[in-house]
């Protein structure tokens, strides 16, 4: 027994011996290989059981992706899709070209319209699908030829590509037939995307691997990269500065600093395409009032917040989206949705809405965005100022959310992620019977957004969400506030550019040589 | 013996049965609803009705704690709504790595612990006492979740000594699926792999252990100074035995009949307390498992996990007992 012990504790030494420090760095120069800090887990091997911005930019590059949102070109750009047009005559019909010749991974065979068909079928029909919303317009997919498929929507919707770029994951068909939904995930996860599927270990780390016959991977990007799931900011800031991890996902501004004084690392902005907004629900009193919405969009100073909060980490919206984002137009928003702080007005909007002074709950929830808490904490004197009697509640995420699903928050600040063509954002909370989310009900909104959706000339569909933009601005049923600025931390080892969608591809990444 | 052993095992089961009732009842009473938190912001309220369908919730309660009832009798404990997965098999994953963790910081705990307590007890009011009082309630007074933050920020932040989270690091082992990472690559010989496993076992065990330490000290002294003043330590020095023997192997022995039951208690915290250290670490161990299963408010997951923690607490009472009478021999069952 005392031998056994002795032996063990010689291996022990010895090993840590041959560690040759106690320090614990890894460098991305010396194995390709990019570890990257992130929030959120993927919950599962089916590569359709989550809903998630990380969870659709891995699947994506292991299995692919019809397309993307192209953020440089600010228009969509195909990825197996090689080009797409809707039928002149019947707007319900879109017919998707394929590219030729793609190979899988593992064992060559080749890419096929049939693919495209069973992935859509897949997501309605598995019992683990969290992605129906992703296929909602569609009523049918059909394969024309080996490389064609047809899409026929439920009606016009000239928003499709927002539904299925980076989105729909193409999965195989012939594995799926042969191995199961169960297997395939986990024994066959091959895909056409430029990296496999290594490992995962739910909430630890998903590890793929560049597959380097794929036309899309250069030698430059890295060998592997490793997703590791860090929670806390503190620890990601820590592993980006031990050189643990070459990328740290979503830094707080109040961190920042600390990433700046790093020497082997740099703080990356980037601009998000989540909009931040107030909702006042006009189902309740006194938000049906026109006047006082409108009152406190002007009484809020934007501004000020972004600059002393949020640490000018954020740009202000002036109107529901920004640049980069679908159908923005610098001119137009400046002439005709810039919202000024105007605190005199607000208070004759507040007159003339003939609000008595009852008190105005505002909900926010807390940690949920940047400084979502210190913002609100900030508005709630703004709407004093103008004879507003607000005052602030915090409830967890989970109670706020559901109440807010089911149009029980009469006013309240939230976010809308991943909004690249607004259509479908706006159409959810601003359209009548688009969803309870804020309950509005107005003419000219609806018919703006109706408009939009079956106008299809990209210039003419550009001028009618414009339109809708305007209607919404008037009726007020919300104040768009802001785009937080995502910050990343970067090891200077690699270049990395985050895009504002906020997934990560791991052929956008560089490791120096 | 075994009458007494059926009997404890028939006692449990109320125990338990009552603790999924409360959790079943607890967790449908909270606000919020799985298919909002879990399906994506796009959905619709037809995308989200049909969740709650396929996931039963639409269903009244009595009826759904039936059914979960009706499963748990064959052993199935349902399917995650959040990782699509049985739960019996997503927690049979995880629960390793909370043990591996909860023995960690407990050796960690009774090392420093025991011979610190029985140091100060042997010499009352020396500085040695005063050191050892300053440790035990260092230990009971810090934060566990405080305390791992601050060793991140220093010992991985500032002096870059030990990883800042996680519990390997890829590509050094594979293929271990049993989910005790250390133990397996020990008895595999992987060396380069329990050297990282330990690396990264350090900060979350010393996080989690060190207010058992403090406990155990403390309690360690009390019980030696108290047994020191018995007879038989007096026939003992009369007999001529040195000093160390007798306080190692006499006072020792009897002082531990109350420090097992602190552990066997402390145990149980342990496994609790590893919820908030496994967050701070990002340790894939239960503890952060049913974290994100409140979050999600996944209600067969988070039944599952607590039904999972309840018979831990049950087993480790169990074995205190029977430590007891291997201890003190005094200690009969039945009786």
């Amino acid at each position: 027994m005392k031998r056994a012990t002795r032996r063990l504790a010689l291996l022990l030494m010895g090993s840590i011996a041959g560690s040759g420090t106690f320090g614990f760095t890894k460098t991305a120069e010396a194995s390709g290989q990019v570890a990257i800090g992130v929030t959120e887990t993927i919950a599962s091997y089916n590569p359709y059981a989550d809903s998630i911005s990380m969870g659709y930019a891995i699947w994506c590059q292991v299995y692919g992706c019809l397309g993307f949102f192209d953020y440089n070109k600010g228009d969509y750009a195909g990825m197996l899709a090689e080009r797409w047009e809707v039928d002149k005559a019947d707007k319900n019909i879109w017919t998707f070209h394929l590219k030729r010749g793609v190979k899988r991974q593992n064992d060559g065979k080749e890419f096929t319209a049939e693919d495209v068909v069973h992935s859509i079928n897949r997501i309605n029909t598995d019992p683990q699908s969290k992605q129906k919303q992703n296929i909602s317009p569609i009523k049918e997919a059909v394969a024309l030829d080996k490389h064609t498929v047809k899409i026929v929507t439920k009606e016009p919707t000239a928003s499709l590509l927002e539904f299925l770029f980076d989105r729909l994951i193409i999965s195989a068909k012939d594995l799926y037939d042969t191995h199961g939904a169960r297997d395939v995930d986990r024994k066959y996860p091959w895909g056409w995307g430029p990296y496999k599927l290594k490992e995962i270990v739910i909430g630890q780390r998903i590890v793929l691997e560049k597959d380097a016959t794929h036309p899309d991977a250069k030698p430059q990007n890295p060998d592997t990269l490793i997703f590791n799931i860090m929670r806390e900011p503190e620890q990601r800031v820590t592993a980006l500065l031990n050189n643990e991890i070459q990328i740290a996902q979503f830094i707080p501004p109040h961190l920042g600093e600390r990433v700046k004084g790093g020497s082997n690392v740099a703080l990356v902005p980037a601009s998000s395409v989540e909009i931040m907004f107030l909702a006042m629900s006009p189902k309740y009193k006194p938000w049906d009032n026109t006047k006082l919405r409108q009152a406190v969009c002007h009484a809020i100073d934007r501004d000020l917040i972004i600059t002393n909060v949020l640490k000018s980490q954020a740009d202000r919206l002036d109107g529901p989206i920004g640049p980069g984002q679908y159908g923005y137009d610098a001119e137009y928003t400046k002439k005709n949705l810039t919202v000024t702080y105007d605190p005199a007005k607000a208070r004759e909007l507040v007159k003339a809405s003939g609000y008595n002074g009852e008190p105005i709950y505002l909900d926010t929830p807390v940690g949920r965005y940047i400084n979502d808490k210190e913002v609100t904490e900030a508005m709630i004197p703004m709407l004093n100022a103008v004879g507003i009697n607000a005052r602030l509640r915090t409830p967890e995420w989970a109670t706020l959310w559901a109440d807010v699903q089911r149009g029980k928050t009469p006013f309240y600040y939230m976010g809308r992620g991943s909004v690249v063509d607004p259509s479908v954002a706006l159409s959810q909370y601003f359209e009548t019977g688009g969803s309870p989310r804020i309950g509005i009900s107005d003419p000219q909104i609806d018919k703006a957004l109706a408009t939009e959706r079956v106008t299809f000339d990209p210039a003419e569909r550009k001028k009618a969400l414009n339109l809708a933009f305007k209607a919404i601005e008037d009726a007020a049923p919300a104040c768009f506030m802001w785009r937080h600025h995502m910050l990343y931390g970067r090891s200077k080892s690699i270049e990395y550019k985050p895009n504002p969608g906020g997934r990560i591809f791991g052929t956008e990444i560089v490791v120096k040589q | 013996m075994p009458r007494y052993l059926l009997g404890r095992i028939i006692a449990t089961i109320p125990v338990v049965v009552l603790i999924t009732v409360l959790v079943f009842l607890l967790i449908h009473a909270a606000p919020g609803d799985p298919a909002d938190l879990l399906l994506s912001e796009e959905a619709s309220a037809a995308d989200i009705a049909e969740a709650r369908h396929r996931w039963g919730l639409d269903q009244p309660i009595y009826i759904q704690y039936g059914r979960f009832l009706a499963n748990m009798a064959s052993g199935d404990m349902g399917i995650s709504f959040r990782y699509a997965d049985p739960v019996i098999s997503l927690i049979g994953e995880r629960l390793p790595a909370t043990i591996e963790l909860a023995i960690a910081s407990m050796l960690i705990a009774l090392i420093v612990g025991i011979p610190l307590g029985v140091w100060a007890g042997a010499k009352p009011n020396s500085w040695a006492d005063n050191l050892g009082s300053v440790v035990g309630f260092f230990g009971i007074s810090m934060p566990s979740f405080w305390l791992g933050i601050m060793l991140i920020l220093i010992v991985s932040g500032y002096f870059n000594w030990l990883p800042s989270s996680g519990r390997s690091t890829y590509g050094v082992a594979t293929g271990y699926d049993t989910g005790f990472y250390i133990v397996q690559s020990l008895l595999s010989g992987n060396m380069k792999a329990v050297w990282d496993g330990i690396k990264h076992i350090i900060m979350p065990a010393v996080a989690l252990g060190t207010a058992m330490m403090g406990l155990i000290m403390r309690v360690t002294r009390s019980s030696v100074l108290e047994i020191m003043s018995e007879d038989f330590v007096r026939t003992a020095r009369a007999k001529g035995l040195g000093e160390n023997r007798v306080l190692w192997r006499h006072v020792l022995r009897n002082a531990l009949v109350p420090v097992i039951t602190v552990v066997g208690l402390e145990l149980g915290t342990l496994l609790s307390g590893s919820i908030i250290i496994e967050t701070v670490f990002a340790w894939p161990g239960s503890g952060s498992l049913l974290i994100s299963a409140i979050q999600s408010r996944d209600y067969p997951l988070i039944t599952g996990t607590v039904l999972t923690y309840t018979i831990a607490f049950v087993v480790i009472n169990f074995a205190i007992d029977f430590l007891y009478a291997l201890i003190d021999p005094r200690i009969r069952f039945g009786k």
